[in-house]
Parts: structure tokens; sequence; C-alpha cells
């Protein structure tokens, strides 16, 4: 059985990408050893909001004067479909000696350097 | 270094699964790209393993040449199972190698037949297994057993690859892209242990960068047609074995497809072997697992190198052994037979003499000639070459197809009397060096044009000459271009359809990656509010698509001959028209050394032989005259020419080419030579043309840099036209001789050339005695001149035609226009030709079921099919500027010889009725004539919606002719008095004329006729048509009750009504004039809509009443206006154009007909901002603009000052300020009047482009224009055309848009 999250979580990892440790609700986990590692592109083309910065298409609609030339550039949502993965780390870890290990779902966004746990196994 | 050292370091990896985008709709990266990094990255080799084919292989082997890394080269094929699909990667080892992948690609081809994708078995891939490694990736039925944790079916899986012989290696790759990835990767290689067979590392490649995988992923939604995201992505590639979902990496989830470099590679290995330590060796392999699979992979790699020479023949010519059939032994044997041949065929040819050559001088001038041409082709080896050709132009005249050489072989004396050219190059100063030279390497293209009609045909001829095994058709692939890369990426991200279109169809055919900059240069562009964030995404994966292959086409003229072992070094697939299709493109058959020969159709070839057909069939066939015997000096013909009457004549109708040869005026086949070659970027950047034209007319002497350069320079007046002139300038002031000089032209047209020639050419040049001064006179002509200048070999091949054309039109017109109308070769739509025809003298005759043929057909014109009514009347007086309220007046001037055959005129074909299909047509013309709509009915059996087309367009009228003497085509009294709203026609422009109406007076008819029975209108014709329809349905049902429906095209149905439908019974159930006719303006639509052109009336007519409110001058009355004088014009669109100009800008040109002629458009980018979206937007035109006026005097560009107005003869252009379109003025007009109209035009409001309304588009910087090395500016736009669909028929949903809102980006629709 496992429940699903998908909430932020901070995650320190290493220089290949594998994490060390992450904080989940207030608690600190050390990774005990990597059990599946994957990755899976975004869904990309379902985003609609243009590059970090810049003002969104609901916000352009509201004011134009928001929406400055660059804006129509493609140039700039570049960057953000460089890096489309999501990094998939399935962990055993544990919040520190003498709690028994779980399995967790850690993902990293690439793009947007950021982690959530997906879920966790019992 | 030695391979064995470099094999195996960490440092070192090579990629033997890689897709380049010749994968079509799979992968990315070209194999020029792929190569670059791989070369970037140290790697010793690279393989290319595209998917079904071997489009990309001799590009990856050119690339690899370049970048000093070796090629390996393979395919990835999809492998038929029993019960699944597979894909294994075959890797050819050797010469032997290369032939068996041909061999098998070509296999996998050949069982694709039906439309089925290409695959192979296993026992054919065993059949071909000499010099094949088998690779077994995840996708292969071993890689899906393992994936399924089916050990037991993997093992037997790859027991039988070893049991059929084939040498089976494991390919282990990890891609992460789902869990237990790394796990399965280790399996793989753990099986290839315990069987004892190699194993290989690979990163199934098929993108440079991991961001890439973005677009792959795009391929792979439009490779399926689903949109991205779809399960249907996995769920349509081939079901596994094992009923998984896999294929190998065929559908891009994330990333990792990319062309990692080593480390990476080798930390993938490290991966591997690590999950092989956990799940089953336990420690002892960690590392050594890692390292085996990396020296395993090099060293199957450096077994698979390819040299280019020894295993692929590149570098060597492979001619065919056998000219039609006739064999030799050696090949050096086989030379000198070629050679004794040849020189036998010239001596014994006797060209035909022409006049002007005289006698013994000019014989041995020939026989000098010959002799230094068969040096030439003796050194080169080429005899058997041009003995090929020869044999195969004689066989497809033979076959009665007309055949001209084209390009540069046109300078070769042995090509003249081998009869595959016309033209004597001794006759006109053409140059042998020109086409073939000992010094060049590459080999000759002999290029034959044939009747595009029939060019199939003559491919045939080549076929069965020369054998499958030695003949094949090139390729070619269609690249993705902005509309195409935008619809595809459009359709994946799930935009609707028709939202699609009008994003595609609002960009001009440019490049996809030109996308975003003409969003941001375009005029009519920035006024399409597409420079949206939202479509952001769209525009920028578009771009990334730009020039990807996404499909096979056979190439419009290529095909390749060689010997026997064609099939070893190439593979082929069966082409849509059933021709062997070649993998090999233009460019590679250079590469393989193949002979290429080109084939190319072309539309006025299969016009002019049409005409003669038509010619022979009306006159006799003694009257046919012999196109290739005719007298090339015709001073009728040449008349003409200079008039400018020259719409349907090849090469010479377009605006700016009738500019040119009012100025030119020619007179002689070197004349024409002189245009053609003219009317090309490179004299246009060099402002070759000016002082060209003034010493023509004598306004200015001609001058030659020196008196040594004057026989090179004289036939031009000193200006360089012709790359032989700049060849023999070479020659003599450098003494390189013609064949070095060659090369000297071809070097200074590349990027650095000039600046590294210069020295050696001003050194060899003062050595020979020329001053400072002459040297840079001449260098900097030479340097502007750049590779722009024009092969006058090319020029004199087009010319020929030009004359033919130009001397049919002038002797047969009426003949020339039904076979310029049927085969419709030239640029403009159909309109202008029937324009030019009436305007001609030439009445057009409407379709008519008994007479209507398969093409355009000349027929005597009767009387009374030509009523006072016809646009063919005529219109305007030409003796003073023409208004348009100016109302009667004499013909037109210029019917190019009306008086010869008045009587003439063409009939419309019944192919131009939207939809009939060819067996309709067939059926109609084998049962002509028909007694009555019944009867036609029931023997044509054509379908209902054709039957109404025939019906609306007054193809009936003939069979019910009304009585007294008005004609069938006179609109009926009554209702031209009162006449009712028609449904659909919305804009109705004044299909009641109005008092003063004095554009063209309608019939007035008379109202007191004689009470004769009248006829049937063709809307009771129309009822009539239903009622047979519903009569044969029910017959039908009762016969096979079922198959009713709306088509009269049965099949057999020799007796359909059994004689119970009667032309009385149908008169009884609908009377004639039950309903009321079309009136004249319903029945142009109806002619605009089935025909694509207007037949009874001009459409301008309708308009009448707004034009001459606002003093329009026509075409006719243009010459009279004063330079620079502000005018309005008027006109359907006819043609629009940007082509290449000096200035750099971009210009647009355009076109209008306006029922007397046409009026010659130019729009400056400095208007473009206000006029480019309803310019590109709009059918029919009013345009305010300048007179321009440019002649001989004139330098020819735009606004410069007139030297002397009454020398030479003189071009009018109206130099466009502002446009609108007429059905909205004319809305105006109906509801608020004149005076609103002139409101509304000060305004500029009304039209088309809503989105343009008072400027909105803030003015972006103009596009910058490219400058090449000759400091010749041009604009990056030009050439793309305009946005929409081709101006080739008219918009078909003409008369149905209301005229305020049609103005979507597409409203030209297709």
């Amino acid at each position: 059985m496992s429940r699903v999250y998908r909430e932020p979580a901070e995650v320190q990892a290493r220089e290949d990408g594998r994490p060390a440790r992450f904080v989940w609700r207030g608690r600190l986990y050390t990774v005990r050893s990597i059990l599946e590692h994957w990755a899976v592109n975004r869904e990309w083309w379902r985003e609609t909001d243009p590059a970090p910065g810049g003002a969104s298409p609901r916000e352009i609609a509201a004011q134009p004067e928001l929406a400055q030339p660059e804006l129509a550039q493609p140039e700039l949502a570049q960057p953000e479909l460089a890096q489309p993965e999501l990094e998939y780390w399935r962990v055993e870890a544990s919040a520190g000696r003498g709690f028994p290990p779980g399995t967790y779902e850690l993902c990293h966004d690439v793009a947007a350097d950021a982690w959530t746990l997906r879920r966790v196994v019992d | 270094m030695s391979e064995s050292r470099r094999r195996g370091t960490a440092s070192e990896f090579t990629h033997l699964h890689v897709a380049s985008s010749y994968s079509l709709r799979f992968g990315t990266a070209t194999p020029a790209a792929l190569v670059a990094r791989a070369a970037e990255l140290g790697m010793p080799a690279l393989a290319l393993t595209d998917r079904d084919g071997l489009y990309g292989a001799f590009k990856h082997v050119q690339a690899c040449a370049e970048a000093g890394i070796k090629p390996i080269l393979g395919a990835d094929l999809a492998l038929r199972l029993p019960q699944a699909r597979a894909r294994v990667t075959l890797l050819a080892e050797g010469r032997q190698g290369w032939a068996s992948l041909c061999r098998l690609v070509t296999a996998a081809h050949a069982a694709a037949a039906g439309g089925a994708s290409p695959a192979v078995t296993a026992e054919q891939i065993a059949q071909h297994s000499a010099g094949l490694i088998v690779l077994l990736g995840p996708a292969s039925d071993v890689g899906q057993a393992v994936a399924a944790r089916r050990s037991d079916l993997a093992r037997r899986a790859l027991d039988r690859w070893l049991g059929l012989g084939c040498e089976a290696v494991i390919e282990v790759v990890d891609h992460l892209d789902a869990p237990g990835s790394t796990h399965r990767a280790a399996r793989m290689a753990e099986l290839a242990a315990q069987r004892g067979t190699g194993a290989v590392l690979a990163n199934a490649v098929r993108y440079l960068e991991p961001a890439d995988s973005v677009v792959a992923q795009v391929l792979d939604a439009a490779r399926h047609l689903v949109p991205l995201g779809s399960p249907a992505v996995t769920a349509r590639e081939p079901a596994d074995a094992l009923g998984g979902a896999r294929d190998g990496g065929a559908h891009a989830r994330n990333s990792r497809a990319f062309l990692a470099d080593a480390p990476t590679m080798a930390a993938i290995a490290t991966r591997i072997a690590t999950a092989l330590g956990d799940t089953a060796l336990g420690d002892t392999a960690l590392g050594g697992t890692a390292r085996a699979l990396l020296r395993q992979t090099a060293e199957l790699a450096s077994r698979l190198c390819l040299d280019p020479v020894r295993d692929l023949g590149i570098g060597r010519h492979h001619m065919p052994e056998a000219t039609g059939g006739r064999r030799a032994g050696s090949s050096r044997a086989m030379a000198q037979e070629a050679t004794r041949e040849l020189r036998i065929r010239c001596e014994s040819a006797r060209p035909p003499r022409r006049p002007g050559l005289s006698g013994r001088r000019a014989a041995r001038t020939a026989r000098d000639r010959m002799e230094h041409e068969l040096v030439i082709i003796t050194a080169t080896g080429t005899a058997s070459y041009f003995l090929t050709v020869a044999d195969i132009a004689d066989r497809i005249r033979a076959r009665g197809i007309r055949c001209a050489i084209r390009g540069s072989g046109a300078g070769s004396y042995v090509n003249h009397l081998l009869g595959i050219s016309a033209i004597n190059p001794v006759e006109h100063g053409l140059l042998m060096e020109r086409f073939l030279s000992p010094i060049r390497t590459t080999l000759p293209d002999i290029d034959l044009d044939v009747e595009s009609a029939r060019r199939l045909e003559a491919y045939q001829v080549i076929f069965d000459a020369y054998g499958e095994e030695r003949t094949a058709c090139v390729s070619m692939m269609e690249t993705y271009r902005a509309r195409s890369a935008i619809r595809d990426v459009a359709a994946a991200m799930s935009l609707p359809p028709d939202e699609i279109g009008r994003i595609a169809k609002a960009f001009p055919h440019i490049r996809a990656r030109h996308i975003t900059s003409a969003l941001r240069e375009l005029p009519e562009l920035k006024a399409s509010n597409l420079a949206t964030p939202q479509l952001a995404t769209v525009f920028s994966i578009a771009e990334k698509l730009d020039g990807l292959p996404r499909h096979v086409a056979m190439h419009p003229c290529g095909i390749l001959l060689s010997d026997a072992t064609l099939r070893d070094r190439t593979a082929m697939q069966r082409s849509a028209e059933g021709f062997a299709l070649s993998h090999l493109d233009k460019d590679d058959a250079e590469i393989a050394g193949v002979i290429k020969l080109d084939v190319l159709g072309v539309r006025m070839q299969s016009a002019m032989a049409y005409t003669i057909t038509e010619i022979a069939r009306t006159e006799g066939d003694e009257s046919a005259p012999d196109l290739d015997a005719i007298p090339r000096d015709d001073a009728p013909t040449y008349a003409m020419i200079s008039q400018a009457k020259t719409l349907g004549c090849f090469q010479i109708e377009s605006p700016g080419q009738r500019e040119l040869v009012r100025k030119l005026a020619p007179a002689s086949v070197d004349d024409l030579i002189v245009d053609i070659s003219l009317f090309r970027p490179g004299p246009v950047s060099s402002d070759m043309i000016s002082p060209f034209l003034r010493t023509r007319h004598g306004l200015q002497a001609p001058s030659f840099p020196h008196e040594r350069l004057r026989a090179a320079l004289a036939e031009t007046g000193g200006v360089v036209v012709y790359h032989e002139q700049v060849l023999r300038i070479l020659d003599e002031m450098t003494g390189c001789g013609l064949d070095e000089a060659d090369l000297v032209r071809r070097h200074l047209s590349t990027e650095h050339g000039p600046r590294r020639t210069e020295p050696w050419f001003r050194a060899a040049a003062r050595r020979r005695g020329y001053d400072r001064r002459v040297i840079d006179r001449v260098w900097e002509v030479l340097a502007a001149f750049g590779g722009f200048g024009f092969c006058k070999a090319h020029a004199a091949a087009f010319a020929i035609p030009v004359y033919q054309s130009a001397w049919l039109k002038r002797h047969h017109p009426a003949a020339f226009y039904a076979g310029v109308l049927t085969h419709d070769p030239g640029m403009y739509p159909k309109r202008v030709i029937v324009a030019d025809a009436r305007l001609s003298g030439i009445p057009v005759l409407p379709l008519d079921v008994n007479t209507s043929g398969d093409g355009w057909k000349v027929q005597e014109d009767l009387p009374p099919t030509l009523p006072a009514d016809s646009p063919c009347a005529p219109l305007l007086p030409d003796s003073r500027p023409a208004r348009l309220a100016v109302s009667p007046s004499s013909p037109p001037a210029g019917a190019p010889s009306a008086a010869a055959v008045p009587q003439l005129g063409v009939r419309v074909s019944l192919r131009e009725v939207k939809g009939i299909s060819d067996a309709e047509v067939e059926r109609i013309v084998a049962g002509q004539p028909y007694a009555s709509l019944r009867d036609f009915w029931e023997r044509a059996r054509v379908s209902r919606p054709i039957a109404e087309r025939l019906v609306l367009t007054g193809a009936f009228d003939s069979l019910y002719p009304a009585p007294g003497p008005a004609s069938s085509s006179a609109p009926q009294p009554a209702l031209e008095l009162t006449p009712e709203p028609a449904p659909g026609a919305v804009p109705r422009p004044s299909a009641n004329p109005a008092p003063g109406f004095g554009f063209l007076s309608a019939p007035v008819p008379d109202p007191v006729l004689p009470p004769a029975p009248a006829p049937p209108t063709r809307r009771d014709l129309l009822a009539r048509v239903g009622v047979l329809d519903r009569a044969a349905s029910r017959a039908s049902g009762r016969a096979s009750a079922g198959s009713a429906g709306s088509s009269g095209a049965g099949e057999e149905a020799p007796q359909l009504f059994d004689g119970a439908v009667t032309d009385d019974w149908l008169a009884g159930l609908v009377p004639p004039g039950q309903l009321r006719d079309l009136d004249p303006a319903e029945r142009v639509a109806a002619e605009l809509d089935i025909l694509g052109f207007d037949v009874s009336r001009h459409v301008l007519e309708f308009y009448g009443a707004l034009l001459a409110g606002l003093d329009v001058v026509r075409s006719t009355g243009l010459a009279r206006c004063r330079p620079g004088e502000t005018v309005l014009v008027a006109g359907v669109k006819v043609a629009t154009q940007t082509p290449a100009v000096r200035s750099g800008q971009r210009i647009i040109f355009a076109t209008l007909d306006d029922a007397v002629g046409l009026v010659d458009l130019a729009f400056f980018e400095s208007v473009q901002e206000r006029c480019a979206a309803r310019l590109f937007g709009s059918w029919l035109l009013l345009v305010r603009g300048k007179v321009r006026r440019s002649g001989a005097g004139t330098g020819g560009a735009p606004g410069s000052a007139l030297v002397r107005p009454d020398a030479a003869p003189v071009a009018v252009t109206v130099n466009g300020a502002e446009c609108w379109d007429i059905p909205a003025l004319e809305e105006v007009r109906v509801s608020q009047g004149m005076p609103a109209v002139r409101a509304a035009m000060t305004a500029g409001d009304t039209g088309v482009a809503p989105g343009l309304t008072g400027g909105q588009g803030s003015p972006g910087p103009p596009a910058q224009p490219m400058i090449y090395g000759t400091g010749f500016a041009l604009s990056p736009w030009a050439e793309a055309g305009g946005p929409g669909a081709a101006l080739k028929h008219a918009p078909r949903n003409f008369w149905h848009a209301s005229p305020g809102s049609s103005g979507q980006t597409g409203t030209a629709d297709e």
C-alpha cells in the first residue's frame, strides 16, 4: 500500500543528482539506499505560463500593457523546455537512528529545481 | 595511436545505434550535426542506423570524412514475427555487409506494399546475413521477453537467431524511462553472458541534446497522428511479442536518448553493472562487467568502420555497362569501344544547316570544334555517358514525346551532333568547357525536358531500355517548412483544427526557422495578432522542426543509371508512381558516382504538343508545323514579343519579363538569350540591365575595358552577362585556358573566392601586358559578377521553347490558347489566359456537353454563341486615358493575329468542372452527342453534383436553345428587370445594373418578344436532374434493393428507367419556365465556383457603378497617364510576387486583371505596413498609386528620371500606395452611397484584416537584408511569396463570403 502526498520537500542531493537527505513535514530523513531511479518529461505542452519572471497570460489579458514585445518571442520560453525532465527517486530512508526505515518516492523538477515528496510506501 | 590502445579506454565511446533526421518523424538531428558532435566529443567513429531506410547514409559518410572520424552504417528495421512486431538493428561490415544491408532494406520496402510500413522477417535477415551483425536491443523479440521477465522465452528467441546463422549481439540500453529500467538492462547483459553472445552498450540515440526530446515527443505525436500525452502513442506502436507496450524508446518519455559523451556512457555501464551485482552474480563481476561491456562495444565498432572507397565505391564512376542492351567486356575495352562509336556517330551526323552560317569556314570551325570536344570526352572517359543520353533522347522521341535539352549541356557540339540538343553551340558562341572539362572531377549533367503530361511515360522508356537492376528514380525529402511545422506542432498540442489552418495559412511559404523573425518583420503578419504568449511554444518548437525530412518523394526529374550492381550500392523502394526509387538523393548520387540524368516534365512542352495536335485536328496533318524546323527569324513573332503580348509564352510572361522584353525589343534568338540571362538576380544586382539597354538602343557607344576583350564582350555591348564571357575574359587576360577559367569562375562565386583569386588574377594579367587601370576595371566587374551571372548555354536552351511558344501564339493563336489552357504551364490563373484570348479576338466558348472535350478545343465560333453582350465585345477606347465612365468603344488593339483566323474560338474543357473524375470525362466524351438532359443522364452516368454543375455553367444551354433571335445565353428579360435575391449570394453587387451604369452596358432586352415556347431555364434543368436522380435511385433500389445514394454513376445499369422516364414525362413534371433563370451575377458566381474563372462576363462588371463613381483608370489607359500621376486602378488580383531586387527591399509585385488588360503594381516597404494584409487577403482590389514609366532610356530602377521617353518602348507600372477591398466598398456604396465610400477609403478601415484598424501593429524594425559578397542585398523574405492559398484559382467561396467579415487571414481557402 502507498499513500500519495505530492508535498514540497527540501532535499539535499549529491553531485550526480542522488538525494542524500530530505526534510518533510519538519522532519529530517536520511537516505539509506536508492531503490529505483527513472525520469519522465513534464507535460510541458499543458503549461501555459510564460517564462519565470514574465506575466502570465491571464494577467496580460487583464492588463494589456504587461504584454511587452519580448514576451511574444519564443526564445524566452525555451530555457524552460531545456530541462523538461522530472526525475523520480524511490529511496529507502529513515528519520534518524531508532526510526524504522521506510520507502519514499521523491520527484525532482529539474527546470524549477523543486522537489516533491510524491508518495510513501508502507 | 594504435587501434588497440584506443580501444576500451573509458574516455572513448562509439555509438552503434543512432537515428538521424532521416529516420522520418523520429530523429531530430541531421547526420552532419551528429557527426560534428561525435568528433567534438573525441569519438573515433560514429554509426548511423536510421529507421527503415538508408537515406542519410552517404551524408553520414561525407560528414565523417570531413570531421575526420570513421563511418559505420546500419539500419533499424521492423521485424515481422508470427504474432507481433519488434525492431532490430542491422550493422554492415565491409563491402559485403553494405551490399547485404542495401538488399535487406530493399526487401523490407518490397514487403511494404499497399501502405504497410516496411518490415522484414527473421528469415529474410538470415538470407542476407553475409557481412551483417544483428543487434538485439530492448525493442527486439529478445529484449521484450527480457522486459517481461520471461528468461525462458528470451533464451529461446536468442537461440533462434543463432540457429538462423546470424551473428547476433545483445544491445544493452538503459534510458531510465520507467522503474526497473536499469534492472532490465542488467538482465540483457546477463543473458548475453549466459549464452556466450557478445553484448554492447548503446544509447539508442535520436537527438543531440536532452532538451531536443521535446521535439522528439512532437514527432512521435505527429507520426501517430495523436495529441501529445495521448496513451495511444504507446498503444499504436507495434505490439510486442508479449502484449506489452514497449518498443524500445520508440516513443520519447524522457530526455535520455541523446548523443551522450564517453563519461556518461561509462557511468551508465557502471550503473548496469551495479544492478547486475545486486541481482545475480554477487560481487565478483563488479567493475569487470562495465569494462567488458565498453570493451566489446569498442571492438565491434572498430570492426565495422567502413572504408568509403573500398566498401562503398565512392570516388569511382559506375557507368552503365551497356547502352540499350549492347554489352562489352572489360571496362577499358568498353571505354574504347564507346569512344569509337561516339566518333562514328558524330562524323556521320549532318546537323541541319541554318541560314546565316557561311559554307566552308563554318564547316571547318565545326570540324575543329568536334575534334576538340572528342578529345575532352575521351580524356574524361564519358563517351558512354554521351551515347547513353543520346540513346535515351532517341527512344523518348521515338515514342512521339517532345524532348529538348536544358542547361549547360547545350554548350556541347557533340550533344548537337548526336541530336540531343537542338542548339548549335558554334552558332551562339557557347563553350564546351562550361559543361565538361578534363580538370573537372564531377560527372556532367545532361538534362532533358519532356512533356510534363508524358513524363512518366518517358521514365518507362528508360526503365524498359536499361532494366530495373540498373535504373532507379532519385529520391528527395520533403522537409518541414513554416506551414507544415506549425500544423504538426499545433495538432500535437491539441489546438482546434480550424485554428491550426488559420495560423498556418497566415504565413507565407518560408522556412520554419524564420517563423519568429517573420512575425516580427512581415507587415501582413504583424497585423495578424499571432505573436501571443499562448502560441509562443508552438512557434518555438515549430522552428526546431525546420528542415527535418517528413516524407520521401520521387525527385521531379532525377533518374539514376548505373551498372548491374546498382542494387548493391543503394536501397530501393517503390515510388507512389510504381517506379524503383533509390534511397540516394541527387547529392548522394554524385558522391556515389552514379550517373544522374535529369528528365524534367515541362508543362510548356505538353502545351505545345497539344497545340500541334489541335492544329492537325482542325486544319489537317499537313498544316501542323514541325516546331524544331521552323525558321527562327520570324519577324511577326518578334514584333509580338516586343509589344509584350507574351502572356502564355514560356518564361517571358511575368510582369518583370513583359517590362523587359518591351524595353529590349528582341529580334533574334540571340536577343532572347540575352533577355533570359538579364532577368536574373545577378544582372539585377550588378546593374547590367541599364547599360546594356543604353548601348543596345544606341543611346551610348559600347565600351570595352581593352581592345583585346572586344571579342568576348561585343555581343552584349561591353556588358558582362554570361558565364561564357567570364571564361573568355579570364582566358584572354591570364592565359589560363578555358577549362581552368571555369574553375576560377566557380571559385569566384564562393564566399572568400574573390579575395583569394584577386592576387593571382592581377599577377597573371600584368604578365600578359595589361595595365593597372584595365585590370582594376575588369576585376571590379568580375568580383561583382560573382556566381550570379548566367550560363549562356542554359539561356540558349530556354530560348528555343520561348521562341517556339511565341511563334505558335503568333501564327496559331486559337490552338495555342487551347494548349496553354489545357496544360496550364504558366504562372497566372487561367482567367488571365482566358482574358488574353478574348482580347486577342479568340472568343472563349462556354462549356457544352456536346462539344466540350477532354482538353480545351479549337472550334469554329458560330455567331449565336457569341451574343452582343459577351465580354468579348469591345469595351473601351484606347485612344486616350480610359476612364470607366467612358462607354462605347473600339476593340482593343493587340490581337496577335486575330485577322488570320477570325472565326476560331476555344471551347472550355470538361476537366475544368470542379470535382469531375477522369471516368466521367471519358464517358461524357464517348457518348457525345446527347439529345437531351435525360439522354445525357442515362448514357454519361455522371454523379448528381457533376450534372448539377454542368447545368449551372450552361453546358446544356445548346440543347435547349431559346427561340427567335435572342441567344441561348441571353438573360431572361422579365427576370432581369425584377431580380429576386439569390440565396447564398450575399454580396450581390449590383446584379441589376443601376441607371447610369456606364462601365459596360448590359443588354437592354426587347420588352416585346414574340410569344414562343420558352426553353427550360437552368433552374428548371437543375430540378430535372433531381427528378432523374430520384427516379434512378428508385430504379436501382428496385434492382439491387439497397445501393441508393445520390450517385447516378451506376456501374452497369444499361437501362435505368425501363422506358418509364421519357423527355416528355420530365418536361411534364418540371415544365419550362417553372423556375426563374440564373441572373448574370448568379451565372458568374456559378462559373467562379465551378470553373474557377468567369466566362459569361467579367466579374468586375458588377462593380461598374462603384468604379465609375471613383473615376478608375483602366490598364489600356495607363500608358497615356503622366509619369507620377496619381491614379486609381481596379481588378482581380492574378499574381503576387516578392522577387529578389537590387535594393534589398522586399517589394511586393502584384498584377490585376481589369477586363481589358493587366495592371502591374509594385508596393514598396514604406507602404506595406498599411497595405500588405489587404493586398494578400483580398481578391478584388482597388489600388491608388503613382504611374511609373520605364523604358530603354531609364535605369529601370523605380523612380529614376526618364532620359528620353520617346527613344524606346516604355513599360508602365503603378507604384501602389493604398489599397481597398472592392466588395467591401461596394457594400458601403449600396447601403450608404458614394460619399460614404470616399469617406471609408479615407478612413482606410474597409476590407480585410480587421486587426489592421488604425495601424495597430507597431512598426517593428525593418527586415535586415542579407548582403552578399558582391554587395547585392537581398531581402530575407524575397521569393517567400504571400500568405494564403496559391492564386492559381479564384477563391471558391468568393461570392458566398460576406465582404466585411471575410477578412480572416485565410480568406483564400483551398
